[in-house]
């Protein structure tokens, strides 16, 4: 069935890359029914601003660009306890703190190689909101249309299938 | 679908009345027709047209995902369906609501139960393989249960029927266990598959694997295209229901060719409560059907019924078909009715990486996977426990999810995750689940749902045999894989629930004998004899291939029966 199906294809493709949360979330799902955190304008501006750094306009779009922002908001109210939606818009907050404190700037102002270098500070100096903030930033870009049919090669309707061809060139991984 | 004729018939007596429209009652409803009665079918869930009811099926993921307005709603409304899978919005409306869907649990048992015309078929995983008569004759062998009254060679021809019409695509490999079908052409293997079957064949003598067997068209034939359907677009969204006709289904392959006679009645929002009987002449008179929207009632009388309401659903309804005769429900003389039930065990197997073959890709999304047929029990092989088990699984290759735990970011790694990574390939195995007494459902007359239909309650497990088993099942995966040169091989076990696998059977054995059987060889009711049941319910033991195959090819040959039966007049 379906489902099954479905499970064995995140088990396999995904090889549990994923947290349950952020897979729920991907799959439209709401796994979650508490109290949520009210996020402002400028925090999802922020979010816009971040997320743009991780996966940056290259010669296809980025992920401000492809509205991964609005993912990142719907996942952590949908998918996430109210304690880790706290600690996920702290480390938003503190980044922001720092980029003042280091720059006299908030994040959002700070020309890219100054971006650069405040994301690559909280790599390490705050780790779990890094990896929280690539796993949305990530998978919200690659399951947008902008992430699935310029940065991937997304093909509606194959029409046929070869198992087993030459990688082109420049071939694209394809989006499913 | 313009032929259908949608309750819009004063009459309410036909030849033949079936039960459900799913896998099973497509079939009957078919065969019957083509046969020349005029046949009514009912099913309790909504209508679904072909082609135009698949409302999701050409979206773009992207355009199904974070709606939202459906999700609350779903969690409130499906917390069964979505307690272990990922249960998305594409194919909600294709489910019944667990708050329709009421029963209860002494043990666990995840019921999963379809709302629309066309059942499971529309759902289903299209996997299609032959029983043999290592299945047939393993009870009587073995002294488990009771013995299937019907071999090998009883089925095989409706086999080939069923299959001409169906359009399965595969490999003729001449195994006794897992005989050929009618194929069409096989689906092509990933080239890493193509290195691991090698391997697994060479290492492991005896141990074959081979591309999925799959009821999706690889190229349609004159007997499909004549019926509005065509090739495989290889698209793999077959859940949603295939615009092409590709897989099978009710509405693609059994559908049409009953409506096209004219003589096929067909009516959704139709839940059958009780079959009517009358002692005098032993017989089914008809079925009383409650409407599922306006809980309206109605009698619809007929010469033979066809239960094809799925195996729990048959059982239901014949459980609560209560009657002077049958106290405790049609056919019940055995008190088997409810009991044996089997579902495949699965969830269990391993995952490995594969070095190499970075410079090969594919084009298209294959709706299969490949097939290791069992090999345990076969032969000069002998475990602690009976039965075996086969596998499933697919190469696949690395997308960007391999970048998720990396700490990275940027253009290069953006620019890295939009190619290809490396391949993978994992099995997972589905085991046979032995017919236990022990395992049953029943009703609870004290408590009814909205149709009035008193709550089926599941008392059903996993025993020592399974358990055992699945030791097998996951190390034999680990093991074939490792020896096939995948590397970090993982094996598996996120358990497994009756139920789960949707492979449920049993509760209305076949048999030769009235006192240990609900249904003899031809699946007609003992007791009953105009009454067939021919879905998952009439299943003896389980084997452990996927089940639907066997179901069409039953419900042929028990329609073809029933209608030589009636021309002699014994029914």
């Amino acid at each position: 069935m379906n489902r099954r199906e479905a499970v064995q294809r995140i088990a396999l493709l995904m090889g549990g890359a994923l947290s349950a949360p952020v897979m729920a979330g991907a799959m439209g799902e709401k796994i979650y029914d508490g109290p949520s955190l009210n996020v402002t304008a400028e925090q999802e501006a922020l979010l816009a601003e971040l997320a743009d750094v991780i996966i940056p306009t290259t010669k296809t779009p980025g992920a401000k660009a492809a509205g991964a922002e609005k993912f990142i908001v719907r996942v952590m109210r949908d998918c996430f306890p109210l304690k880790d939606q706290e600690t996920f818009y702290n480390g938003l907050a503190r980044l922001n703190t720092e980029s003042k404190t280091k720059f006299g700037k908030s994040f959002e102002e700070l020309p890219l190689p100054q971006k650069n270098e405040m994301v690559k500070h909280t790599m390490t100096s705050d780790t779990p909101f890094f990896r929280r903030m690539k796993e949305l930033t990530v998978t919200g870009y690659f399951t947008s249309e902008i992430g699935a049919t310029q940065a991937l090669e997304y093909l509606p309707i194959p029409g046929r299938f070869e198992a087993c061809r030459p990688l082109k060139p420049g071939q694209k991984a394809w989006a499913i | 679908m313009a032929n259908l004729n949608i309750d819009a018939v004063k009459d309410m007596t036909y030849d033949a009345i079936v039960v459900g429209s799913g896998v099973s009652g497509g079939w009957a409803a078919k065969e019957l027709t083509e046969k020349g009665l005029r046949v009514l079918m009912l099913e309790r869930g909504k209508q679904l047209d072909h082609v135009t009811g698949y409302e999701n099926a050409l979206k773009a993921p992207w355009q199904l995902q974070y709606n939202g307005k459906i999700t609350e709603e779903q969690k409130a409304t499906h917390p069964k369906l979505s307690r272990d899978y990922p249960y998305n919005e594409m194919t909600e409306k294709y489910w019944m609501k667990d708050a329709d869907s009421l029963y209860k649990e002494n043990k666990r048992f995840d019921w999963f139960r379809p709302n629309i015309v066309g059942g499971k078929s529309i759902m289903w995983g299209r996997q299609s393989y032959r029983l043999s008569d290592i299945d047939f004759e393993a009870n009587a062998k073995e002294g488990i249960a009771v013995d299937w009254p019907i071999r090998y060679k009883d089925i095989a021809p409706w086999y080939s029927y069923v299959e001409k019409h169906v359009g399965i695509s595969g490999e003729k490999l001449g195994l006794p266990q897992l005989p050929d079908s009618e194929f069409l052409p096989p689906m092509d293997m990933f080239c890493v598959e193509k290195e691991v079957r090698k391997r697994i064949e060479k290492n492991f003598p005896g141990r074959v694997m081979t591309i999925g067997r799959v009821a999706n068209l690889s190229a349609a034939g004159k007997a499909q295209l004549g019926i509005g359907r065509s090739a495989c677009q290889y698209r793999n969204q077959c859940a949603l229901g295939c615009p092409y006709g590709a897989y099978f289904s009710t509405q693609s392959c059994t559908l049409p060719p009953a409506a096209k006679t004219g003589r096929l009645t067909l009516r959704p929002d139709s839940m059958v409560t009780n079959i009517l009987y009358n002692k005098e002449t032993q017989k089914a008179t008809g079925v009383r059907v409650v409407d599922a929207v306006t809980l309206e009632e109605r009698i619809y009388n007929a010469k033979i019924v066809f239960v094809c309401a799925s195996a729990l659903g048959s059982t239901a309804l014949l459980l609560n078909s209560t009657s002077e005769r049958f106290p405790d429900g049609m056919g019940n003389d055995s008190g088997q009715l409810g009991h044996n039930l089997m579902d495949h065990h699965f969830r269990i197997g391993a995952s490995g990486e594969w070095e190499g073959d970075l410079d090969k890709y594919y084009y298209g999304r294959r709706a299969n996977g490949i097939y290791i047929p069992r090999y345990r029990n076969i032969g000069n092989d002998k475990r602690d426990y009976l039965r075996g088990f086969g596998y499933q699984g697919r190469a696949s290759r690395e997308s960007w999810q391999r970048g998720i735990a990396e700490l990275s970011f940027g253009a290069d790694f953006k620019e890295e995750m939009t190619t290809p990574g490396h391949w993978q390939m994992g099995i997972g195995g589905f085991g046979e689940t032995l017919p236990y007494y022990e395992n049953k459902m029943y009703l609870d007359k004290t408590e009814k749902d909205k149709w009035g239909m008193p709550l089926v309650v599941f008392d059903a497990d996993l025993r020592e045999n399974e358990i055992k088993m699945r030791e097998d099942m996951k190390n034999d995966a680990a093991e074939m894989l490792e020896k096939s040169g995948l590397k970090n091989v993982k094996a598996y076990d996120r358990g497994s629930y009756l139920g789960m696998a949707i492979h449920e059977m049993g509760t209305a054995r076949m048999g030769r004998d009235q006192k240990t059987s609900v249904l003899n060889g031809n699946n007609q009711v003992w007791g009953a004899k105009n009454v067939f049941v021919t879905d998952g319910a009439c299943m003896t033991s389980a084997s452990c291939v996927n089940p639907s195959l066997t179901y069409m090819a039953l419900t042929a040959r028990a329609a073809d029966f029933a209608v030589k039966e009636l021309n002699k007049k014994n029914l």
